[in-house]
């Protein structure tokens, strides 16, 4: 059979047919030329005049006969399970997560997180900079708790200059860092929603979003990247009737939290999607590395704003929140009561804001205020000195860790006496969260991956560095 | 509702004021809205602003583009004075406190990226770096 | 201030009671821990029943549906943009400007400090002796491109030369057009000057 059909088409090899249409071009004659189709010419059908594929007798041979019981032997084939690219640029990938997935049918047996697509050397330009210049980079960390980057930033500075802020500085950095934990929230629970299907809660939120955006607006002049919390303190004193808009805007948020409640906490799909999902027990979640709300939700008893309060964390009185099944219900559950009682800070905040200063009065740390480096010279040399060589920060090395809405955010510097930083290191909590994915997400099923990449809230501007 | 007969009671008003039906129907084909407001000012260039506190921040205060825009409207068309008011950093227009005048002072002009009007850049300095003029003796020369 | 303070003061309790009543476990010194999960449901006959009516009347579902209804009958939170500005602040830092003396002159003396403090190094700058034998920039260029908006060179300017101002409506087509040159530089100074000044106004008691 075979050899009939290689003799077969040998016989209509290309090269014999364009011979056949060079020696015989009716097409030339007309106008239309049909250069697409083809006609058979008379040379081509004769190679038909005869029997056409009929079988040799080695071909015969080559057949066999089905089994008689019609039982076929199955041929073995290795088999490997499908292997699938998750991200850069699903929209479920919360930024450039590349997941590659080993699925079992639906299952997947494998996570593999690719991570550095939004690497930008961030701790090596710091070593570049000095520590003034250097805070705006913490903005663009997790940039979607801003403040919380730089707040951690500043107490790791402050401790290796070994000053102490002044009571309103530590006060509103308490404030507007917990404004920053509900905003982090929010986007957190709404996008994780919008992965899972819920979009509605999205909306709502981001109108809170907006206004928080304001607030940091107009403390700060810039509605994200705000570069607002200093080493010393915090650049400028909030303008008047900023904690009146806060209130207000407290006053009724609560409510908002409560719609979001209402569709969500309770509703039948959210449940189902969340509950039993990406459970953690508290060992593994220790072992992992993991931190904020991904410990807490897995019943282990942890919040750094309690058991080493920086700022002003002692002076407020407000609960933490822990879970019990460690699963993504009960980390959403955490997130909830997390905001009300950020809320509940916010209100004592706005309530013992303290008059004051906002800065050390250092000019050797914090630039004089403008008035004062207008009049006085030796302000001016400060001034001149500060942004141009920045301050010498003594020898010495620190790991300061806050409580960021995340999880641990922590920064390890490194100083040798100069004015920038000899080395600086990031701790991100969703770099641990996200080794973690491969445990938490096996043998869960594809839809669930994206529900667990929500609950562990991951943003990539720290993950990647 | 009585909210609701306020609201219709304020379609009425903004159907008033934008000169009835057709009126109504271009400015809603214009900025797919119709809103009462009291009228605040112009600026030199036709823009006119209106207020009603009714709404909240954000919402209180807008322009009706110059006519002369047509369909071309944009953000960047706001001039300064103006703009302060818009956005809510302060909140007397230039009409009750005129903002700072200096015969320097440039009109105002849109974001004109995409025209032909667009800004390109060039160097402020003289270039560091001169071409070689080759000396001409005068046996080349003839 | 104290004004401010003692107004807000009363509100505060209703928020303390807003949180919610949960069970709370007493573990380090004064710090409650909150326990989020009610745990397994209750095995009473009565509350068995009620969750079996609450699942065939999917009450969870319709309570929801009504809050997301009654959504449709509130305000819309939406700008209507360009007619329609959100509120900024006077400390908004957008497009850079240079500023002029009130006589016309330009402020900026070539000090270079602004050059210094960019974390992006988005900012050059050249200076030589004018005729009149004072020191002014000859090339004052920032990257737009480059830049992130921190606002330390309006910070480190000892003649407010150098500002944020408050346009945020400038981008453009090409990166070439990012490329500010001293020139583009002050006459968006001279465009936006009314505003910037009175937003310094606005904000000098806390600068």
């Amino acid at each position: 059979m075979a050899t009939t059909l290689t003799i077969f088409a040998r016989k209509i090899s290309p090269s014999a047919l364009f011979l056949a249409k060079r020696s015989f071009c009716p097409q030339q004659l007309s106008i239309v030329r049909h250069g697409s189709s083809w006609y058979p010419d008379r040379e081509y059908l004769k190679t038909f005049d005869g029997p056409v594929m009929y079988p040799t007798a080695d071909a015969l041979a080559e057949l066999k006969p089905a089994p008689w019981n019609n039982k076929q032997v199955p041929t073995e084939k290795t088999v490997r399970n499908l292997i699938l690219n998750f991200g850069p640029q699903h929209p479920a990938a919360h930024g450039v997560l590349r997941l590659v997935l080993h699925l079992d049918g639906e299952t997947v047996m494998r996570a593999d997180p690719h991570i550095g697509l939004l690497h930008r050397a961030t701790e090596k330009l710091c070593e570049h900079k000095t520590y003034t210049q250097a805070l705006p980079y913490f903005d663009r960390l997790d940039y979607v708790s801003m403040m919380c980057n730089e707040q951690c930033y500043c107490l790791a500075v402050e401790k290796l200059l070994n000053i102490e802020v002044p009571p309103r500085a530590k006060w509103i950095r308490t404030l507007f860092g917990e404004l920053t934990r509900i905003a982090n929230h929010l986007m957190g629970i709404t996008t994780h929603a919008l992965d899972v299907g819920a979009m509605t809660p999205f909306f709502w939120m981001f109108e809170e979003r907006e206004k928080m955006f304001e607030f940091s607006e107009r403390v700060s002049g810039a509605r994200m990247h705000a570069a607002y919390v200093r080493p010393g303190g915090v650049n400028q004193d909030m303008p008047l009737g900023l904690m009146q808009d806060i209130h207000q805007w407290a006053c009724q948020f609560s409510e908002r939290l409560d719609e979001m409640e209402d569709v969500l906490s309770g509703n039948r799909i959210w449940k189902n999607r969340l509950q039993d999902i990406g459970v953690i027990s508290a060992e593994d979640a220790l072992n992992y590395g993991f931190s904020g709300v991904m410990l807490r939700g897995s019943g282990i008893k942890w919040d750094l704003r309690k058991v080493q309060p920086y700022d002003a964390y002692d002076q407020v009185e407000f609960d933490v929140p822990i879970g019990l099944r460690g699963d993504c219900y009960d980390r959403y559950l955490c997130r909830m009561e997390e905001m009300r009682q950020s809320l509940r800070i916010v209100e004592q905040c706005l309530n013992k804001m303290p008059p004051g200063e906002i800065k050390v009065d250092d000019h050797k740390i914090v630039p004089p205020s403008r008035g004062e480096m207008k009049d006085s010279m030796e302000a001016l040399i400060h001034h001149f000195k500060l942004f141009s060589q920045g301050y010498q920060v003594p020898p010495g090395s620190t790991y300061t860790a806050i409580e960021a809405p995340k999880g641990e955010f922590g920064v390890y510097i490194v100083s040798d006496g100069s004015s920038k930083p000899y080395r600086l290191k990031i701790k991100a909590p969703g770099f641990a969260h996200l080794a973690g994915l491969e445990k938490v997400s096996r043998a869960h099923m594809l839809a669930d991956v994206v529900a667990i990449i929500g609950t562990l809230d991951i943003v990539f501007g720290e993950v990647d560095r | 509702m009585a909210t609701y007969l306020e609201k219709l009671r304020h379609f009425r008003q903004a159907f008033k004021q934008h000169g009835g039906m057709l009126g109504s129907l271009k400015q809603l084909y214009w900025t797919e809205e119709l809103k009462v407001g009291t009228y605040v000012g112009a600026d030199k260039y036709g823009n006119k602003y209106y207020e009603n506190n009714l709404f909240f921040v954000g919402r209180n205060r807008w322009i009706q583009y110059a006519p002369q825009y047509g369909m071309d409207y944009d953000g960047s068309q706001i001039p300064s004075d103006w703009h302060r008011w818009m956005h809510n950093i302060g909140d007397t227009p230039p009409t009750a406190a005129p903002l700072v005048e200096h015969p320097w002072l440039m009109d105002h002009t849109e974001n004109q990226a995409g025209t032909p009007g667009a800004y390109v850049g060039y160097k402020t300095t003289k270039p560091k770096i001169e071409q070689w003029v080759p000396p001409q003796s005068k046996t080349t020369q003839s | 201030m104290a004004a401010l303070w003692r107004a807000s003061k009363s509100g505060s309790s209703l928020l303390m009671h807003l949180a919610r009543p949960a069970a709370v476990t007493q573990s380090r010194s004064g710090t409650n821990y909150i326990q989020v999960n009610p745990g397994d449901p209750s095995m009473d006959w009565k509350d068995i029943t009620d969750r079996a009516a609450g699942t065939v009347f999917i009450t969870e579902l319709v309570r929801g549906a009504g809050v997301v209804l009654g959504h449709l009958f509130k305000e819309p939170a939406t700008i209507n943009y360009p007619f329609e500005k959100g509120p900024l602040s006077p400390r908004f830092r957008g497009e850079h400007a240079l500023r002029r003396y009130p006589s016309g002159e330009e402020r900026c003396i070539a000090c270079k400090l602004c050059e210094a403090i960019c974390p992006a190094q988005a900012i050059t700058i050249e200076a030589e002796p004018r005729e009149d034998g004072s020191r002014r920039t000859t090339r004052y260029d920032i990257d737009m491109s480059k830049c992130i908006y921190c606002g330390f060179c309006q910070e480190a300017c000892p003649v407010d030369a150098i500002v944020e101002g408050p346009n945020f409506e400038f981008s453009t087509e090409t990166r070439e057009e990012m490329l500010y040159n001293k020139e583009k530089l002050l006459s968006n100074g001279d465009k936006w000057e009314p505003e910037i000044a009175a937003n310094l106004q606005a904000d000098h008691l806390y600068r």
